[in-house]
């Protein structure tokens, strides 16, 4: 299975990138560890996180064709 | 939906005369009240604002707009309609960022109303903020 993460805000700065993929992550907790072995720094920031545009939390399930997002706090307006 | 929640780089004259327009076809309205949100000149640590760049998650600010839309009107019965547009990418200092428009059958839920809804806008749209200051360097707000 894989899934699609999107990093938005300050969260694709520190990555370097907005879009990857990641295989075989069972949870959004399992999928965090993954993104925190890829960019270390990203520990340090603050982020919620989406899956197919709802906002969700660490227990959710991830299914093949998932998308992500790591939302740092909204500065809209 | 007739309007999009976003528009690319700041929200035009054009785009807003294009609103009030369009509230005048609306004859159930008594009140119109509108917000624009401006890109602030701020000064921090000596160095000046001269624009922000705006990023947003597309989809989910059509999911929470609406969210937005429709707690506005379960709160504000007398309301009738609700325009949110907001900037993406870059907006110059002294350039508008963010249009509300609401109209209700009477001026003080419009008012009520149009507030409410930028205090929702600050709290559930993904939009971020990069600021830009005039030496080029940037940080995140």
């Amino acid at each position: 299975m894989e899934v699609k993460v999107l990093f938005f805000g300050v969260l694709a700065e520190v990555s370097g990138t907005s879009i990857k993929h990641y295989r075989d992550v069972k949870s959004i907790g399992d999928l965090k560890l993954r993104i925190q072995d890829d960019f270390p720094e990203i520990v340090h920031y603050n982020f919620r996180v989406s899956v197919n545009s709802e906002i969700t939390d660490n227990n959710k399930l991830l299914k093949s064709g998932d998308e992500v997002a790591l939302l740092p706090p909204f500065a809209g307006g | 939906m007739d309007v999009n929640y976003l528009t690319d780089g700041p929200v035009s004259q054009k785009l807003i005369s294009q609103l009030i327009e369009k509230m005048g076809g609306k004859t159930d309205s008594g009140g119109h009240m509108v917000f624009l949100g401006q890109v602030r000149a701020d000064e921090i640590n000596g160095k000046k604002v001269k624009a922000i760049e705006y990023s947003a998650y597309i989809e989910l600010v059509s999911v929470e707009a609406e969210k937005i839309k429709k707690s506005i009107f379960s709160k504000f019965p007398d309301v009738k309609s609700v325009d949110i547009i907001h900037s993406t990418g870059i907006v110059r200092a002294g350039e508008i960022s963010l249009l509300v428009f609401v109209s209700a059958g009477h001026r003080h839920q419009a008012m009520l109303a149009c507030s409410k809804t930028v205090e929702l806008i600050k709290e559930n749209l993904p939009v971020w903020k990069k600021e830009i200051f005039d030496d080029d360097s940037h940080q995140w707000k």
